[in-house]
């Protein structure tokens, strides 16, 4: 390889002369680590009624429009949504269940879309990994039911399903679930915004200008 | 566009001083009326989502904590790094300094026969200078966040971390736009210029496939790197392109995943007062069928490691660019960004740059500062920003003392002379006598000197001095009347 190999070794030995006089043992670093004061709010105390009401309010505040509604309402409330978006040609990840793609939508499901195909995509349907309702954030690790990156990227509509059991109320406790970090994930709080100009917020930039999710209650 | 008069200077080795520097922004309105409203608007939201947040201090407590330890053992942090990054399918190189980090850049471009890349924005770019080099190199570079956008096309330079064009107001803008993507019809309405923002990108974004990010976050447990916006433009960069190529200062590392749960917490706020940014991204090296096939990341010193050298100022590495200190800097809000000379402007641009450039440039920044401490009251990894502007100050007088130049220089000169009157209580007293007869043809009927000569200027330039009293203290406390001490005792209390 041409590439320059850089100074991997010279700047490695500079690190560890200016710590020499206090860095730790590689043995007790996992240690120190633990030890750090974490004295922030780690668990939430919303009751599952406040915290569900809590995030639907964040969620609208960044503009997302969202419903609720029961397991066996699902097939019929996404039909209605899609319906409602005026929109036609949906994508679906490889893994969303097939009751979440209702009859009388163009389904194009992904085995490998290539980006131009995704791009001509009127909006896409998935699922989601996680909510944190102190922060309104959803958050996808790329599930087979929540596709890869950029499907739920290029189309302008996307539309995510959310059970109740899925909700948090605190960050920490969506970190606390997670047993094993993700090799990917993307975190959402909202459609993509910008406030570069006058510091004006303006909903859509690049990424989907229209949010929705449905929050299924079992 | 004509509001400022001289084209601003981003590189500490060329800038001018910041009194100087700082002049343009200060003889235009227009041009502080633009930053005063958008600082007013950031510091808003911020107040009421930091006063939202009950355990706002024990988060900058733990995110200050987990920056400090990971800065002490920053070695073995960045070894994990890099064997997980590695095991995952990421290419990681170390530049010791900034050449040697556009070199890296420009070769892995070349390699893939790059004649454009796309790009996120990052600061640290900014710092090695790395868009005028590829552009020399033959690499066309495009910016993609908004206000990036709007810097690169009008030919501008940033003054802001988060927020770069916030000097530019939305006429501003649309000038830019209309002429550059040849759109006169265009509106000066945000919502149409962001519109604009979003046709003119979306064809690179399909088309470019070779992309440059920074960093918020190395994760060392994971080898993961953690991109935090807004727009979706850095997701287009992460997911699209084929190369893809992160530029990360050393110290960006965390120990663990978890730790973002505190990092992310205290950035959104501090930056935008937003509970947390639209868009998170994280990845791990190469995912097959998602995303950059060949993935590189650039681990940058440039300095870094010197200033981890050094106890006080090891703190300056924990930051997370988030502005804060920026925007609640009292000395930012009169001058804008550009007079900092250099891409990170403000109280941690005052400590970083000098530092970065190992105090050979930038020594005026350390005096850029009233000292109020505003700063550090804001930052959510606590740096004791007053605390390494003080300690700068001596290190740059310590500098001027060593230079021989300097010996004769009338502020140096005046001052041994003192050290040596005031260490002898009879020089000390002719030289208050003295003093008073010399500074007394500089007072004025008011009591006041408002101008003096040579090295004495350098203090009535911006303010005025009380001239000497008629008597001192020690002659008012020999001459009072005598009294006894029972006399004392009686006076009321």
């Amino acid at each position: 390889m041409s590439v320059t190999q850089g100074s991997r070794a010279k700047v490695l030995d500079r690190i560890r002369s200016a710590t020499a006089s206090v860095a730790a043992d590689a043995a007790n670093l996992h240690e120190l680590h633990a030890a750090i004061p974490r004295s922030y709010i780690r668990k939430g105390e919303l009751s599952e009624s406040a915290k569900i009401a809590l995030l639907i309010e964040r969620l609208r505040d960044y503009d997302a429009d969202v419903v609720e509604c029961k397991l066996e309402e699902l097939p019929d409330t996404i039909a209605a949504m899609l319906s409602a978006s005026g929109r036609h040609t949906f994508g679906a990840p490889s893994g969303l269940p097939a009751a979440w793609m209702p009859s009388g939508f163009d389904w194009k499901l992904d085995g490998g879309l290539t980006h131009e195909q995704i791009e001509v995509l009127d909006g896409v349907v998935t699922g989601a990994s996680c909510a944190v309702a102190d922060s309104g954030t959803i958050v996808l690790h790329h599930t087979p039911s929540e596709g890869r990156r950029v499907l739920t990227l290029l189309p302008d509509w996307h539309l995510c399903t959310l059970y109740a059991d899925q909700v948090v109320e605190t960050l920490p406790e969506y970190f606390a679930r997670v047993q094993h970090p993700p090799a990917l994930a993307t975190w959402i709080s909202g459609p993509s915004a910008t406030a570069d100009i006058e510091m004006t917020r303006i909903k859509g930039v690049h990424g989907p200008r229209h949010l929705n999710v449905i929050l299924v209650h079992h | 566009m004509s509001h400022s008069v001289e084209h601003p200077i981003l590189d500490p080795t060329l800038a001018a001083p910041f009194p100087k520097a700082a002049l343009p922004v200060l003889r235009d309105p227009q041009l502080r009326k633009n930053v005063a409203h958008a600082i007013d608007v950031i510091q808003t939201k911020r107040g009421k989502l930091v006063a939202e947040k009950t355990d706002w201090q024990e988060l900058r407590s733990a995110a200050a904590d987990i920056r400090t330890h990971v800065l002490e053992n920053l070695g073995a942090y960045l070894e994990q790094f890099e064997e997980r990054c590695t095991a995952a399918g990421g290419h990681v190189h170390c530049a010791s300094d900034a050449d040697e980090a556009r070199q890296i850049i420009l070769d892995i471009l070349r390699e893939e026969n790059a004649s454009e890349v796309i790009k996120i924005k990052t600061m640290t770019s900014g710092e090695i200078q790395l868009n005028p080099f590829l552009q020399a190199s033959g690499v066309g570079v495009f910016e993609t966040d908004l206000a990036e956008i709007i810097l690169q096309l009008g030919n501008e330079e940033p003054s802001h971390i988060v927020v770069p064009a916030l000097h530019i107001n939305r006429s501003q803008v649309r000038e830019i736009f209309a002429k550059s993507m040849g759109r006169p019809e265009l509106s000066d309405d945000p919502q149409a210029l962001t519109e604009a923002a979003r046709i003119y990108l979306r064809r690179k974004f399909l088309d470019i496939p070779s992309a440059i990010s920074g960093a918020n976050y190395l994760v060392a447990e994971t080898g993961g790197v953690v991109i935090v916006e807004s727009e979706g433009n850095g997701r287009m960069c992460l997911t699209l392109p084929k190369t893809l190529i992160t530029l990360a200062g050393i110290e960006k590392v965390v120990p663990r995943f978890e730790d973002l749960e505190v990092m992310l917490q205290v950035l959104a706020r501090s930056a935008t007062g937003e509970r947390m940014n639209p868009y998170t991204s994280l990845w791990s090296g190469v995912t097959p069928g998602d995303g950059p096939q060949n993935f590189h990341v650039v681990l940058l010193d440039n300095a870094r490691s010197s200033i981890l050298g050094k106890p006080r100022e090891r703190q300056t590495l924990r930051c997370i660019r988030c502005a804060a200190c920026i925007n609640a800097c009292p000395v930012y809000r009169q001058t804008g960004g550009h007079a900092y000379g250099s891409v990170y402007p403000g109280p941690i641009g005052a400590i970083l740059t000098p530092q970065l450039m190992q105090m050979r440039h930038a020594q005026s920044l350390p005096y850029a500062s009233s000292l109020c401490g505003a700063c550090y009251e804001v930052c959510p990894v606590k740096i004791n920003i007053p605390e390494i502007l003080i300690d700068l100050r001596a290190q740059v007088i310590d500098q001027q003392r060593h230079n021989i130049g300097r010996f004769f220089d009338p502020l140096y000169l005046g001052l041994r002379i003192a050290g040596f009157l005031f260490s002898r209580a009879f020089l000390f007293h002719a030289a208050q006598r003295l003093g008073r007869v010399g500074a007394g043809l500089f007072t004025h009927k008011d009591g006041w000197i408002h101008s003096m000569p040579s090295v004495g200027g350098k203090w009535t330039q911006t303010r005025d001095l009380r001239g000497f009293p008629n008597q001192t203290f020690r002659e008012w406390w020999q001459n009072r009347p005598a009294r006894s001490s029972t006399q004392i005792a009686k006076e009321p209390k």
